[in-house]
């Protein structure tokens, strides 16, 4: 039986040990310590995998359609099976058998913080999953690549690293490494934190490799994807932390649990199956980070779990999961955050699904020109219509905000985003298509506001004085 | 073989090809701005993306579109048989004309004062692809001028961000002095504080620049390069046979480039025979013959100091005594086999003898730790002369013996037996070898004939002083440090009385026969046309007095008259003719 609805107030999955409403209040959160971890039936999940096969592991991640959750939404299962086979007689780690996992917690998306949370006050739910996905993937060493403004998290991560070495999770004397008895299957894993420097662009999966092997941040180019060839040349599974956070409930309590939540495709594409965390932030009552079955309408979000509107003004548009998904406008205000979003309702898709939400007194303008001024600051320069096209992009969107436009320029900018990229783009990654995206999406949407900013555009008729005299 | 379409030609090709090396290969043009044949693939240009369709083996092989469909870099494409290239759909022109309105936003437009005007990528492509007006109405990004080595300006204003320079030094030199400093568009190509972009093959980066933006201090506003007439030629003043244009005009050289040869220097040039042409032009070059009258030397015409020369070189084989002739290694193996049958011809027994070879640091192989037979590796020589080789193979099929190396040339030189002495030089430097200047000593009696370009102490001790030519100045074949006979052609005419050695050779012959020279033609002036927009130049021109000196004939000679020689009619490798360039504007008779 399809699950054609979600669940208004499911069981809190990744938030289970983190009070969020309506199950406990955002003050009472704290971080959650091995013990409190444990205590709470952690790193049960991990065990119970080490005693499957990795390969059935693999097919129940595979069988939950759990999809990535950090804005591209491809299978994580399917992804996995990218990997090529371990050479024949190698243990993974050995010379010639490296793999790796690059765990992406670069989350640098405006408007997003909802990995921010797991990492804040449950890193032991994001170590397990670690654990389970190289235990599964034969991945050797993990490196959770952690965005450089996260100062904080990076403390708290290293602190649960620690203790997860302390009491034997990874390191020699690990659970995965097992002992002298239990043979098969064991390896050793090891796992690290690695802070980068404040980059956007770092948190593209090719990007990530680039910039955790060293080099500047720029997207590689695919194929080789890096499954196959990813980090310092060698096979890598690059996941956002919400997947993997995903990953110990799914194998304690089944695929078919998991398919359980969320909701099936009502446009007959793959299921959007799960809870999701979703950060509202904008012109709500009460933003934060809340943890909804996939399918829940914006305006239930908004108007049931976030207090309503702020100051109860009108909604006008909300940004459904960073800027660069392009612009929910206001008759679009029902719409269901899932991972058919994007076709139904002319966004790239559901990106990170922490809506931003605008009430009726902001200036769209503005919108576009400091989401144009990101894209510009962040874009790596690599390729050529990224690097020209979004500065070129900014001052326009400067121009027309200050009044100093006309009408072929609101065109040219469309234009110009248009020809950036969209999806399929021109460029080696994907912030182009954010890029356009975001901006085309704003413009036609609210274009009556745009047009009431610029002057018209007077074509020049050529007249015939010879002709008007005669008549 | 595999056949790939690209634009309606097909194009057989090597399995692991990309479309874009495809199609260079067969002519098909697709523009390109960072891809480079000696370089690792970047994609960033995104100018060369075509449509691409493949068949699909699980659909009947039939053509399907190619990664769904998106535009492909044609330049880390690779192609596979069957597919069909379209880099002129609307599509993927619509592409091209984006990118080029892209790349001109923020580029300052100074062509009119910019070095690369005529040779510049942007300009040939935005003339082809592009669109003729800009829509930019903003302000531009405007990046400063860099000063970034002893060789390298960098205008970053006009930089396209290609990185190809910043590729050259990290895989082909090794260095790594470049880098890529800060974020869209703003970024900029920089070098690291303190660290100049200083190697011995770092002005490559001036030619790999597809724009103006690295530019070569010791060309910079020297010459329209419209005006600059290009010659293949060899590298002259070191051991390596580095395959080279001569770029010159009006009878100058201007800037030498290097010319591609996979087996020899791949792309690359070093800096030291990029400007080691400087000797060419310099104010110390002999530019008159001279010869020595009541104990001074006097500049005087051509045919009485070879006159003089004929019967100084003449009395002293008439004594019975030893004609001595050392054989510079830079001289080309024509002129070295016309030197030393003219010695030989005066003396059976002469004594030939090659010149030293300068030596200079040790051989070094870029990428540093890289294999000299790596396909990516290219070799630096310590060897600084271009013909050493060459030069010990001709004497040695002319004497039967093998050649005198300097030391022992100069111990037989200075025996007592050795009547007069003929020295060829022509090195980049005035040859201060004390040992040449005591075989060159006024004080033995012996009679001395000076064939060299540069003034020097080895001059001032000659009878005589004849002036030679570089080798830009007369063609020949150089024999590298490999093994390799390369033929080249002279680049511009010898500098005011100088003559290619080999000319002197025959002119000394004509002499002792005593070929009379009419009054005439002493010295003549030839009209040197130089092409639309130039002032013709009159270049005084010696006049020969024997036969002319042609290398070409001379190697022919050489094979049928030599059995060891065999190899100047058959293993000598000529520069590839030029590929005839089509005018992208179609010439109006006015």
């Amino acid at each position: 039986m399809p699950k054609k609805t979600y669940d208004a107030t499911p069981e809190h999955v990744l938030c289970r040990r983190i009070p969020t409403p309506p199950f406990g209040r955002f003050e009472d959160r704290r971080i959650i310590s091995y013990d409190d971890y444990t205590a709470d039936s952690g790193y049960e999940a991990l065990r119970k995998s080490i005693g499957m096969k990795p390969g059935d592991v693999t097919e129940e991640v595979r069988k939950s359609v759990l999809r990535g959750r950090g804005g591209a939404g491809f299978p994580c299962g399917v992804k996995w099976g990218f990997l090529p086979p371990i050479p024949e007689g190698k243990a993974p780690g050995e010379p010639g058998a490296e793999r790796y996992l690059a765990v992406n917690a670069d989350e640098s998306e405006p408007g997003t913080f909802k990995d921010r949370l797991l990492m804040d006050f449950d890193p032991h739910l994001l170590l397990e999953g670690i654990a389970i996905c190289c235990y599964a993937c034969r991945l050797s060493k993990a490196y959770i690549f952690i965005r450089g403004e996260y100062h904080h998290q990076a403390k708290v991560l290293e602190n649960a690293l620690r203790e997860a070495y302390d009491n034997g999770i990874f390191g020699e004397k690990g659970l995965i490494a097992g002992d002298a008895n239990t043979g098969g299957d064991r390896f050793r894993v090891d796992c690290y934190v690695h802070r980068g420097a404040g980059a956007y662009i770092c948190g593209e999966e090719t990007g990530l490799l680039e910039a955790l092997e060293g080099k500047r941040g720029w997207p590689r180019l695919k194929p080789p994807f890096p499954a196959v060839q990813g980090l310092f040349g060698k096979p890598t599974i690059i996941n956002n932390v919400e997947t993997l956070c995903h990953l110990p409930s799914i194998l304690s309590n089944g695929a078919d649990w998991f398919c359980g939540q969320g909701v099936e495709s009502s446009i007959g594409g793959p299921p959007s199956f799960g809870t999701k965390l979703m950060g509202v932030s904008g012109h709500v009552e009460r933003p934060g980070v809340y943890e909804f079955e996939l399918g829940i309408p914006l305006r239930t979000i908004v108007e049931e779990h976030c207090g309503g509107m702020r100051g109860d003004k009108k909604f006008k548009g909300a940004i459904p999961g960073g800027i660069s998904m392009g612009i929910l406008g206001t008759d679009q205000y029902d719409a269901e955050l899932d991972f058919d979003i994007g076709r139904k309702h002319n966004v790239l898709g559901l990106g990170t699904a922490c809506p931003t939400v605008f009430d009726e007194d902001t200036d769209m303008v503005a919108v576009a020109r400091n989401i144009s001024r990101f894209f510009k600051h962040e874009s790596c320069g690599q390729c050529t219509p990224c690097r020209e096209g979004s500065g070129w992009l900014y001052q326009l969107m400067t121009r027309i905000e200050e009044g100093g436009a006309k009408t072929k320029d609101l065109d040219l900018a469309l234009e110009v985003a248009t020809s950036m990229g969209s999806m399929p783009g021109t460029t080696i990654c994907g912030l182009a298509d954010g890029n356009n995206w975001a901006i085309r999406t704003i413009i036609n949407k609210f274009r009556d506001e745009f047009e009431a900013r610029v002057a018209r555009t007077f074509v020049p008729v050529k007249v015939s004085v010879g002709a008007m005299a005669k008549g | 073989m595999p056949t790939i379409t690209i634009n309606g030609v097909a194009c057989e090709f090597t399995p692991g090809q990309m479309i874009l090396q495809v199609a260079n290969a067969h002519g098909v043009e697709i523009p390109f701005y960072c891809y480079h044949d000696g370089l690792s693939i970047a994609a960033n240009c995104r100018i060369c993306l075509g449509e691409a369709w493949a068949p699909n083996p699980r659909n009947d092989n039939k053509l399907e579109p190619f990664m769904g469909g998106k535009l492909v870099p044609t330049c880390q494409t690779q192609a596979q048989d069957g597919m069909v290239v379209h880099t002129d759909s609307p599509k993927a022109v619509a592409n091209q004309k984006a990118v080029m309105e892209y790349l001109l936003i923020n580029h300052p437009l100074d062509c009119p004062v910019c070095d690369q005007a005529g040779e510049c990528l942007l300009q040939d492509y935005s003339y082809q692809y592009g669109r003729g007006v800009s829509r930019f109405e903003e302000t531009k990004v405007k990046n400063p001028k860099k000063n970034l080595g002893p060789n390298v300006y960098l205008y970053s204003d006009r930089c396209i961000m290609c990185t190809r320079c910043v590729r050259f030094t990290r895989e082909v030199s090794g260095t790594a002095e470049l880098y890529v400093d800060g974020r869209g568009n703003r970024e900029e190509i920089d070098v690291f504080p303190g660290v100049a972009l200083d190697n011995e093959i770092a002005a490559n980066v001036i030619d790999l620049c597809p724009v103006g933006a690295l530019l070569d201090k010791d060309f910079l506003f020297a010459q329209r390069v419209w005006f600059l007439k290009r010659t293949a030629s060899i590298d002259g003043i070191t051991a390596s046979g580095d395959n080279l244009w001569v770029e010159h005009n009006e009878g100058k050289v201007y800037r030498i480039k290097p010319r591609t040869n996979l087996e020899i220097n791949k792309h690359w040039i070093t800096d030291e025979v990029r400007y080691g042409w400087k000797h060419v032009h310099s104010d110390d070059r002999l530019r008159s013959p001279r010869r020595r009258q009541y104990g001074a030397l006097v500049e005087d015409d051509w045919n009485r100091c070879l006159d003089k020369a004929a019967e100084g070189l003449a009395e002293a084989a008439e004594a019975g005594k030893r004609i001595a002739l050392l054989v510079s290694p830079m001289l080309p193996c024509e002129e070295a086999f016309a030197l030393a049958e003219f010695a030989l011809s005066l003396d059976p027994h002469a004594v030939l003898g090659v010149g030293p070879v300068p030596f200079e640091g040790q051989d070094k192989v870029f990428p540093p730790g890289a294999s000299e037979d790596d396909a990516r590796a290219f070799k630096l020589y310590a060897e600084k002369a271009p013909n050493a080789r060459g030069v010990r193979r001709v004497l040695a099929a002319l004497t039967g013996a093998e050649p005198l190396e300097f030391a022992k040339w100069t111990a037989r030189a200075q025996a007592d037996d050795a009547g007069a002495v003929i020295i060829t030089a022509n090195y980049r430097e005035a040859c201060p070898i004390p040992d040449l200047l005591r075989v060159a000593d006024r004080e033995s009696g012996r009679f001395v004939v000076v064939i060299d370009t540069l003034n020097g102490p080895l001059v001032e001790s000659a009878d005589v002083v004849l002036p030679g030519a570089t080798w830009v100045e007369k063609g020949g074949t150089f024999e590298n440090a490999r093994g390799t006979l390369q033929a080249f052609d002279a680049a511009i005419p010898p500098i005011e009385f100088a003559k290619p050695e080999g000319q002197i050779a025959s002119d000394l012959e004509a002499a002792l026969r005593g070929v009379e020279v009419s009054a005439t033609s002493a010295s003549s002036v030839v009209v040197v046309d130089e092409g639309p927009g130039q002032v013709p130049q009159a270049a005084e021109i010696a006049t020969p007095r024997g036969p002319t000196f042609s290398p070409a004939d001379t190697r022919t000679r050489m094979g049928d008259t030599h059995a060891a020689l065999a190899m100047f009619k058959t293993d000598v490798r000529y520069p590839e003719a030029a590929k005839p360039e089509e005018a992208d504007m179609r010439m109006v008779e006015l």
